[in-house]
């Protein structure tokens, strides 16, 4: 069936230019944040550019080689790929800790971390278990498998004690949605089996994206309640927690939501209507009481990372916090702020390099720093453009496959991609908290550029591969 | 596809996100200032230098106050690593190894700590990136053994810091003494920087806008743990520091040691003036201290307990705060009021009337020439009746008030009752009563000059400082005026202040002084005179004695009696005046000239003469152990 075709006879230029140009970005940026005079060559082994330029050369080796190996491999051996990597994070769990995070494996300097590799595995078998699916057969079966797959390597992940990569993990409830997973058969099972209820579809199961947004949305409410405190009108001198008044709302919305109901709907579905109300009011209410829970009960740096994030905390603990707990963030944000217009120059940053040392790890997770301090606004905003670029430039490629397994790989690449993107330039910009995740193939390391890279030359691959699918 | 839709929300979302980056970053980097300057608040900082403080010289260029380089030995804890050779290091300085420990677990906790809001609870303000001194105030001798050897002690090196020295060991009183700069000087706007020195009292304190010199500035960029890393665009916008010009004083800085020396064993003071410029020449406070005890926090540590605990009390700067009754001293200005009044003349004779006051016996003055040299009580009794009840109303209290008024105003024009504008701290204005001073204790116009006689000669209310006093020997030998008394002759080479350069007048025309001025000549060059142990060979001296009673009247009525104050105030030589002098020895016993005059005696001769001819009146007075010495 396969046509012989030449190694990079469909491959997409495009993107692989744009991968090429970020990893030559990221060894410029990495070269003058770390520049040390002592060291001026760009190919100095024992600095972090020399590393670096290092492990660029070993990922488009790998790149080749990913070029090389047919791509029905992935899907051949989707499982096996999983378990190995299942394994390495398992393995990494008895390796000693380093940054306070179970999550390198190897000796000395050269070591990877399995969680990288592992989102590249779990791509695959999602998109290998979706793909021998009908879309239409969907049962609780498929959603416990689908989550599992999710879930098992999350689990793993937050035993080593790294929330960032914890975190990018959810990106692929995006591509689940996008692919119509639906929780509904959970939901299903769960409200049919209360009497007289034969529901076929829930609004809650096919919606589950959006409803998780509104989870977050009271999760974060509830956060920004959680130093309120409300005194009762009719009981003075009475305090309650602010989590009360927001449940309170929630029960006034239900209640109104529910009368609006009962004038528009008939009278068989005034019944679910009462139900839906309930179930919503109950299962809001829960969400915001364990987040509010949840909360009390984290560590106190935590507790003022995500203060800090909402900014609820007053302006003299603020003050009190730029140098203290909010220290990496202030002079992140600080950084990035004084970039101006065009930027300080080339290996001019004043904060974000390692000589000065203001902005800490400037050359891997804060590397936006040096990059927007030194080229300024019109940089970042070029940077942040050929991010967008590079996504939609993934998701047009997705949306061209014509093999399920191809599609559901490159969603899964592009939402990574989107999280490692959004999630770090924005802790840099006051929009997220300080996630110790990369950008990808910007950041100063061997693991996240070797995975990124493989990541995407496996997608290179495969759409280069695409016509050759039936489907 | 059934969800092919759904990719729209998801192009939809990236291409949001991506422009609201855009639209933060824009108003980030382009609009708002605001990160900007917290970033050059971050990296770069004013690095402040302290010039050391202005050297301070006698007026015959002697210098009082140096600054003496001294060395720390500073640490930093984390640049010691974990084989830091603590046995080695404490056999460099000469400790065991546990005093090497406990000296850095104490200057962990040494350290104040501060309120930490989010975390609830107190934290310590040590940081172990910082560096503490850990062995202070060093000679180069202590040190010059320990520098070559620190190389095999990272976290340990030396630093260079200047403190104040006192080659003299005197006026401690008017020198003043420096320390740290507390919380209320210190900020990012003011002057000080944590650490940095400020005069306390003294010399040190009033001149310290100008002794502290000019700072210097040097903008730099540092990294996070506040190394420099470069200068801030090649320091063109640095300022060196300037350390102020010399300060020269008036003070003679050996007849301050000498007049110490003389009040050894004696509580009291001394006060020289030089008349015709009102600079200050000793100004002893006795007992008196070393300067050098206030320097450094090792030897407050040692003496500042021991100080403030001596019952002598030598912190009490007594010529400036101590107000004494100046007991016959006074008679001088009473009988210059009179004849200013025109109550009395030159040649007005009172007999010496034992029945309203007591006196000693001699003959009745004639003149107030005479009266001064016999110090008659009965007869200044009667002048000051004169002055006050000078029948201007009907009624004798309101005459009082209105003599009495008249009075005050006359001694105000003497700097009696008045805070002189010295440059010294600490100074009091003593007690010249005036009308509303009885009302309050009396009621208003229910008191007469009998109800306050005794302040014609110098007793009851009355109270002047010995700086007082001495400015009232200045005006008797200016015959009429005086220039403010101060410490300090030229700053740097502007010469004193402003209001130092201006002579005071006061209301007693030049002529009525002469009478007065001879009396005070024959108290000690005439038979009969009370401070004949004042005289010294070939110079006239004119001055008056006063004897003043220390009696303390109790509630049950018991009364103590100490023994007396022994007051002189004297100027020399009679004619071309260069010296004036008050002495006030506390509770000395005898009168103002057993023991008062030979001394202030001796403050003249030494500084006239450079010398004392008269090795036994000298020694009489160092032998003393007076003023119920504890």
């Amino acid at each position: 069936m396969r046509q012989n075709q030449s190694l990079t006879g469909s491959i997409d230029w495009p993107l692989f230019f744009v991968v090429l140009l970020f990893m030559g970005m990221g060894i410029a940026t990495v070269y003058s944040t770390a520049y040390n005079d002592d060291h001026p060559s760009l190919f100095d082994f024992s600095m972090v550019y020399g590393k670096q330029v290092m492990w660029v050369g070993v990922s488009l080796f790998l790149g080749i080689l990913v070029f090389l190996i047919d791509s029905d491999i992935y899907r051949k051996f989707a499982l096996p790929i999983y378990g190995f990597s299942i394994a390495l994070l398992v393995v990494v769990l008895f390796m000693p800790a380093k940054n306070g995070a179970h999550s390198w494996l190897g000796f000395g300097s050269l070591g990877i971390q399995p969680a990288e590799f592992a989102k590249i595995a779990v791509a695959i078998l999602l998109a290998r278990y979706l793909s021998d699916l009908n879309v239409n057969q969907q049962n609780i079966r498929t959603v416990f498998i689908t989550n599992a797959i999710l879930l098992i390597p999350m689990a793993l992940i937050l035993l080593q004690n790294d929330a960032g990569t914890f975190i990018v993990f959810t990106a692929f409830l995006f591509v689940m949605y996008r692919e119509g997973i639906t929780y509904d058969p959970l939901i299903l099972g769960l409200v049919n089996r209360i009497p007289r209820i034969r529901f076929k579809q829930t609004w809650l199961g096919t919606h589950f994206i959006p409803i998780l947004f509104v989870t977050v949305f009271l999760s974060i409410s509830t956060l920004l309640l959680s130093k309120e405190t409300i005194e009762i009108s009719f009981m003075p001198g009475t305090r309650v927690g602010g989590i009360w008044g927001l449940i309170f709302f929630l029960f006034v919305f239900c209640v109104l939501g529910y009368a609006l109901l009962r004038l528009i709907l008939n009278k068989r579905d005034r019944n679910r209507a009462l139900i839906i109300a309930i179930l919503a009011f109950f299962l809001s209410s829960m969400i915001c009481t364990s987040v509010n829970v949840g909360f009390k009960s984290l560590q106190h740096h935590q507790k003022v990372r995500i203060e800090l994030f909402l900014g609820i905390i007053d302006e003299e603990l603020a003050d009190q916090a730029k140098d203290g707990d909010d220290y990496n963030r202030n002079r992140a944000i600080a950084a990035v702020g004084s970039g101006g217009v065009s930027g300080r120059g080339y290996k001019n940053s004043m904060l974000a390099n390692t000589r000065t040392g203001h902005v800490p790890e400037s050359e891997t997770d804060f590397i936006f720093c040096p990059f927007a301090e030194e080229w300024g606004f019109i940089g970042s905003v070029a940077l942040v453009g050929l991010y967008i670029f590079m996504m939609l430039r993934i998701v047009k490629i997705a949306e061209r496959q014509r093999s399920r397994f191809n599609r559901v790989y490159a969603y899964s690449v592009a939402m990574i991609l989107f999280y490692h993107f959004a999630v770090n330039i924005g802790m840099s910009i006051e929009f997220a908290p300080v996630i110790g995740i990369p950008l990808p193939l910007f950041s100063y390391g061997g693991s996240s550029m070797m995975s990124f890279s493989m990541m995407l030359f496996i997608l290179l691959k495969l759409d280069s591969q695409r016509k050759d699918v039936l489907n | 596809m059934k969800y092919d839709g759904r990719k729209y929300v998801i192009i939809a979302f990236i291409t949001l996100i991506g422009v609201i980056y855009a639209f933060k970053l824009f108003y980030m980097q382009v609009i708002d200032d605001s990160w900007k300057l917290r970033a050059q608040e971050i990296a770069e900082k004013r690095r402040e230098i302290t010039p050391p403080r202005a050297v301070v010289f006698d007026r015959n260029g002697k210098k009082v106050v140096e600054n003496k380089t001294y060395y720390n030995l500073v640490m930093c804890e984390d640049e010691m690593g974990e084989e830091f050779d603590t046995l080695g290091f404490a056999k460099l300085i000469g400790w065991s190894k546990q005093d090497v420990k406990n000296r850095i677990y104490n200057i962990r906790i040494a350290q104040d700590s501060s309120w930490n809001k989010q975390k609830g609870e107190r934290e310590s303000n040590y940081r172990s990136y910082r560096t503490y001194p850990f062995l202070k105030e060093m000679t180069a001798d202590e040190m010059s053994t320990i520098v070559p050897h620190l190389e095999r002690f990272p976290g340990f090196r030396e630093e260079v810091s200047s403190m104040r020295n006192y080659p003299y060991r005197s006026a401690a009183n008017i020198l003043g003494y420096v320390a740290e700069a507390g919380p209320e000087d210190v900020g990012p706007r003011k002057f000080y920087k944590n650490g940095d020195l400020k005069g306390r009292t003294g010399l040190e304190s009033y001149y310290e806008d100008y002794i502290r010199g000019e700072r210097g500035i040097q903008y730099i960029v540092q990294d996070a743990v506040n190394n420099k890393v470069a200068s801030f665009e090649n320091g063109q916008y640095d300022t060196t520091a300037r350390q102020a010009d010399p300060i020269h004083l008036g003070l003679d800085i050996e007849l301050q040691a000498y007049g110490e020396l003389l009040m050894q064993n004696k509580k009291g003071a001394i006060v020289a003036i030089e008349p015709k410029t009102g600079e200050i020449l000793t100004l002893v406070s006795a007992p008196s201290y070393d300067p050098n005890y206030f320097v450094g926090k090792k030897n407050i540590n040692t003496y500042y307990n021991q100080l403030v605990g001596d019952p002598n009390k030598p912190l009490y700067p007594r010529p400036l705060a101590s107000a004494y009754m100046p007991g016959s001293t006074f008679k001088t200005i009473q009988s210059l009021i009179g004849m200013q009044e025109g109550v009395i003349t030159e040649n007005t004779g009172f007999p010496c009337n034992k029945s309203v006051v007591g006196c000693h016996n001699h003959g009745s003055a004639q003149s107030v020439t005479q009266a001064v040299q016999m110090s008659c009580n009965p007869y200044f009794y009667a002048v000051t009746r004169r002055i006050i009840q000078q029948k201007k109303s009907k009624d004798i209290n309101e005459d009082a008030a209105i003599g009495l008024e008249k009075w005050a105003e006359y001694m105000h024009s003497f700097g009696l009752g008045v805070r002189l504008p010295s440059d010294l701290t600490g100074i009091s204005s003593g007690v010249i009563p005036d009308p509303a001073y009885y009302d309050k204790w009396y009621g208003h116009n229910n008191w007469r000059f009998s109800t306050i006689r005794s302040i014609s000669i110098g007793q009851g209310e009355v109270q002047l400082t010995p700086l007082q006093l001495a400015n009232v020997a200045a005006i008797m030998a200016n015959r009429g005026w005086y220039i403010t008394p101060h410490v300090v002759k030229s700053i740097g080479d502007d010469g004193p202040l402003e209001r130092f350069r201006k002579k005071n007048y006061t209301m007693v025309d030049q002529k009525y002084f002469d009478p007065v001025v001879e009396g005070m000549r024959r108290c000690v060059h005439e038979a009969g005179g009370t401070a004949r142990l004042a005289r010294i060979p070939g110079i006239t001296v004119c001055g008056k004695t006063g004897t003043v009673e220390d009696i303390k009247l109790f509630k049950s009525g018991n009364k103590l009696q100490r023994p007396n104050h022994s007051v002189f105030i004297c100027f020399a030589p009679m004619d071309d005046p260069k010296i004036a002098v008050a002495v006030f020895i506390e509770n000395a016993g005898g009168g103002g000239g057993t023991w008062a005059a030979p001394t202030a005696s001796l403050i003249v001769e030494k500084y006239l003469t450079g010398e004392i001819k008269d090795q036994a009146k000298e020694k009489r007075i160092l032998d003393a152990k007076l003023s119920l010495w504890e």
